[in-house]
């Protein structure tokens, strides 16, 4: 790109349409399968709130981030912008983010969803939905292997996954990437790790050696393939019966129902992750935020407060799945009547965010990378730890 | 008419071999686009179809409107490589062709910007266009690129082929600048033109972070954006509707080729550097 040229040309060639838009247009920026379902509500929000024209910009998460942060560089950003759980601490630590109104109620919403929109004790956004990790298992397969009931402790869970690979028919007994932070963290947590202490990450503690050594047993006995390859989906090898547990969110439970059609009905169900020392899960999904700079803060303001009505968070988990951050939601009909959303509920209790560091989704990036080659070492537990602990701050070095 | 020797067969061989490599990935997406996913993303994956299915590309055409963004890439495009023949070779014939003060430094300057990476220059470019009002508009897609580094260092090259006789001799004949230009010089260009103008379209077409970044209303966003946009879901990939849109990405630039090779094909063959310097995003 051959900027100096561009600035004769543009000097050479005006008449382009002006930047400035009129002052009903409420600009967002989304992402996933939630943002795409966005524009029916805009369109809605538009009609109860006539002259305020919402246009949504929804791409992948991280196209969004990406997107926002040059906009956050370049001074033009959205009016609105949905951000991921994990990238919260990095956005509010660059003070790129208004801080949220001090009258909007967020005593409306789920703790652990406040809990995550909160940096250094100030609340930069307004949750939107939620995300938890719970155990997906094949009910028909567990019997087949004599078992009757969710494995709800980590000893159980190793007998189940043995079970329905010995005795069960599958392929496997559950599936454990070897190279997601988003699956191996739960285990850091149930093992009763506080990894972190709000300024650094550590990871060389023996609740990690013991996460890691748990973990990598599955690898070790055959119980979970050590090689994942690029493209893998799990639905289909859920329902195909070949992965007969996983650990995975809300999501899912409508890809399965799609790849799996009428005969897999009640033949699967979920559970909440099994405990170690301590029951837990991670925690994660969409935060409303509006970015310094925003052109229309209040309409922007008036727009989350909508999207945060019980009704619109039904909505969203009707259509995508996406679990509501609005407690008042939960007793709608829409999740009150629904089995899966019960489990969530439960596992949400004990859900935990992941660290509020800035430089965590490097950090994330950085575990995941060695965890895979870890996972097929001979090391045990605390090797593993001591490892994981050496690029987790290698990354925060400064 | 010469007799040229014929070549050994395992030369042909490994033209095969390597032939095959290169068109393997093609192949496989151009069927996949015929795929259902459930056929896609089976563990024993076949060559050919299980049920040859046009279902992904009418859904790329009904949910995705993909109509407007072929037109929007399309247009940008078009205009970015009409632009470039232009003035690339303009500024490719001062530097080339005449003699000025500082003209040595200005080509060093040229060569310079096209070893910055254009990560480095996406921030500023969006900071200049923040500032000219031009962010979310057809012209930031299109007017920062229309003098590409790697363009005019081409023309210039190019122009060095023509003799400065004939410049010479032209200019004693009366020829003003513009005629030794668009009569004398640019008719034996036309290699080089064909050549610049395929490399152009492509990364104008190819381009995905710059217009992902710089547009915001999704009725301007180019095809790119828009497969990427339609087909990767936040958890999942749909593989048939990325292999249709993909199938959709690439006709044109197959076409473009095809139908320029005549020309383009003696400008590859003969400078290295067309290659080594075209890494121009």
């Amino acid at each position: 790109m051959l900027a100096v040229l561009g600035l004769f040309a543009v000097a050479g060639c005006g008449g382009t349409q002006p930047g400035g838009e009129s002052a009903g247009v409420l600009r967002v920026l989304a992402w996933g399968t939630e943002g795409s379902r966005l524009d029916d509500m805009a369109a809605r929000f538009t009609r109860e709130n006539p002259g305020v024209d919402v246009r949504i910009t929804s791409v992948t998460s991280s196209a969004a981030h990406d997107k926002l942060l040059v906009g956050i560089a370049g001074g033009e950003v959205p009016d609105v912008a949905v951000v991921g759980a994990s990238y919260m601490a990095a956005l509010a630590h660059t003070h790129a983010l208004e801080t949220v109104p001090a009258d909007f109620d967020q005593g409306q919403f789920l703790p652990a969803a406040v809990d995550a929109v909160r940096v250094n004790g100030t609340a930069y956004g307004v949750p939107w939905f939620l995300d938890t990790r719970v155990l997906v298992y094949r009910t028909d397969i567990a019997e087949k292997a004599g078992i009757n009931a969710a494995p709800s402790t980590w000893a159980e869970l190793k007998e189940a996954a043995r079970a329905m690979q010995s005795k069960g028919g599958a392929k496997y007994g559950i599936s454990l990437p070897t190279d997601s932070w988003h699956i191996f963290l739960p285990f850091l947590y149930q093992a009763g790790a506080d990894i972190t202490d709000g300024q650094r990450v550590n990871l060389n503690t023996p609740e990690v050696a013991a996460a890691s050594a748990y973990y990598k047993s599955f690898v070790d006995e055959g119980l979970t393939p050590g090689v994942v390859r690029e493209g893998f989906e799990i639905a289909p090898a859920f329902v195909r019966g070949t992965h007969p547990m996983f650990v995975s969110g809300a999501w899912q439970m409508r890809l399965i129902r799609e790849v799996g059609g009428p005969s897999m009905d009640g033949r699967w169900a979920v559970a909440p992750l099994p405990r170690g020392r301590a029951e837990a899960s991670t925690f994660g999904g969409g935060i409303w935020t509006v970015p310094k700079g925003s052109k229309h803060r209040k309409t922007a303001w008036e727009f989350v407060k909508w999207m945060s009505q019980p009704a619109q968070q039904a909505e969203l988990y009707t259509a995508v799945g996406a679990l509501p951050a609005n407690r008042a939601a939960w007793a709608l009909p829409a999740l009150a009547d629904d089995p899966h959303a019960r489990v969530f509920r439960t596992q949400l209790r004990t859900a935990k965010r992941p660290p509020a560091l800035p430089e965590w989704p490097a950090i994330a990036a950085a575990v995941e990378v060695r965890l895979d080659a870890l996972v097929r070492t001979h090391g045990d537990g605390r090797e593993m730890a001591e490892q994981l602990d050496a690029a987790a701050n290698a990354v925060g070095a400064r | 008419m010469t007799t040229r020797a014929r070549a050994p067969w395992w030369v042909f061989a490994a033209l095969a071999f390597g032939m095959l490599l290169s068109i393997g990935p093609f192949v496989w997406m151009l069927l996949g686009a015929f795929k259902t996913n459930a056929d896609l993303i089976r563990v024993t994956p076949t060559l050919l179809p299980e049920r040859w299915t046009l279902d992904n590309f009418s859904r790329l055409f009904s949910e995705g409107q993909v109509g407007r963004y072929v037109l929007n890439s399309t247009a940008i495009t078009v205009v970015v490589t009409l632009a470039n023949l232009l003035f690339c070779s303009m500024a490719g014939y001062a530097l080339g062709k005449l003699r000025f003060l500082g003209d040595r430094v200005l080509t060093g300057v040229v060569l310079a910007t096209l070893m910055v990476p254009g990560s480095v220059t996406l921030i500023p470019l969006f900071v200049l266009m923040s500032t000219l009002g031009l962010v979310n508009s057809y012209a930031a897609v299109t007017v920062p690129f229309f003098a590409g580094a790697f363009g005019v260092f081409l023309m210039r090259q190019s122009m060095q082929s023509v003799p400065d006789d004939i410049v010479n001799a032209a200019r004693i004949d009366g020829a003003g600048e513009w005629t030794i230009f668009s009569r004398i010089v640019m008719p034996q260009l036309k290699p080089a033109l064909a050549a610049l103008a395929v490399f152009e379209f492509l990364s104008t077409w190819n381009n995905f972070l710059w217009p992902l970044v710089v547009l915001n209303d999704q009725e301007r966003f180019t095809l790119p954006v828009a497969v990427a946009m339609f087909a990767i879901g936040e958890y999942t990939t749909d593989y048939g509707l990325l292999m249709a849109g993909s199938v959709v990405l690439i006709a044109p630039v197959i076409v473009l080729f095809v139908a320029l090779q005549r020309y383009f094909v003696p400008a590859i063959a003969l400078p290295a550097h067309f290659r080594t310097l075209r890494n121009r995003n």
